[in-house]
């Protein structure tokens, strides 16, 4: 269902829709010509979270901006559309905690595993410095102590 | 006969002989690692003071120029590659963020300067620096070690 819809401030056509037919719009305007996905983002507005899909067509110019608010950070995953999907998930969840349902591998993508809380959210403790230091097998550790990594 | 003799001391010949053959470690990290390509390149050509052969090996080289963002998850990598390092060897920091975290001040996830985890003997401030500034660096760097001051 399409909650709004409009121009954003560059010109190309948005609209915004519920959660409920993410999949169901996402695979129609595939449908439609718009079979290609070119990036996902997300925006923290504070009081709600939103996340960006760009959709252009190989075949036609055309470009079209899908916006949706995910209420509790859980969103259906678009890997099943795109396999391009899967990174661009992977980012939002490291960065924004946005939790993609469905996605085959979803671990964080820039950050070690192990760090703590989202960096890209308004509410994140910029205060308390995280360090990360290696362990013999080659894996990350990260921990509070400055002592212990960098 | 005095003009084809000299003498010298062992330790100032074989200081010589290593500052003319620096040779550095592919470690490009972020953009910096661009402008190194280039001094690496015919136009600049490193090569003229000895530094032509890049190696992909930590223990075939003596000079790690550190050219880019040195994140956290980064820096233990950092610290490991120049402890495979055989002595004596060489760091410089090149560019901005491995000299002080340049543009990334109070970033989560970068560290404020790769003298933070290796020690470091000369620095190229810039962003990015040109490649004239690391060909500088690496003359600087080949007085240290002439004169005996450079090396771990």
């Amino acid at each position: 269902m399409i909650i709004e819809q409009g121009k954003t401030k560059d010109g190309s056509s948005y609209i915004l829709i519920d959660k409920v037919s993410l999949i169901e719009t996402l695979t129609s305007l595939k449908n439609e010509g718009y079979n290609y996905l070119v990036l996902m983002s997300a925006v923290d507005y504070k009081k709600y979270r939103e996340v960006v899909y760009h959709l252009s067509s190989y075949n036609e110019n055309k470009l079209i901006v899908v916006k949706v608010r995910p209420e509790d950070d859980t969103l259906p995953s678009a890997t099943v559309l795109w396999d391009s999907a899967n990174w661009f998930e992977r980012e939002l969840y490291d960065l924004m905690g946005i939790r993609f349902i469905g996605h085959p591998d979803l671990k964080r993508i820039f950050l070690p595993e192990g760090w703590v809380g989202h960096p890209l959210r308004k509410d994140y403790d910029m205060t308390k410095e995280q360090f990360v230091n290696m362990n013999d097998d080659g894996t990350d550790r990260v921990s509070f102590d400055p002592k212990d990594g960098w | 006969m005095s003009d084809s003799i000299f003498f010298t001391t062992l330790e100032e010949l074989i200081n010589w002989g290593r500052s003319n053959s620096v040779w550095p470690f592919t470690f490009g990290l972020a953009c910096c690692a661009i402008e190194m390509m280039g001094t690496q390149g015919a136009h600049y050509d490193i090569g003229r003071f000895g530094s032509e052969i890049f190696r992909a090996s930590p223990r075939q080289s003596d000079l790690m120029i550190v050219a880019g963002t040195v994140t956290k998850k980064m820096a233990p990598r950092v610290k490991r590659l120049y402890e495979q390092m055989a002595s004596p060897r060489y760091v410089i920091a090149y560019g901005s963020c491995a000299t002080s975290g340049g543009p990334y001040q109070g970033a989560y996830s970068v560290v404020m300067g790769v003298d933070k985890i290796i020690p470091v003997d000369v620095y190229v401030p810039g962003c990015p620096p040109t490649p004239e500034a690391l060909i500088y660096a690496i003359n600087k760097l080949q007085e240290k070690i002439r004169k005996g001051e450079a090396g771990r």
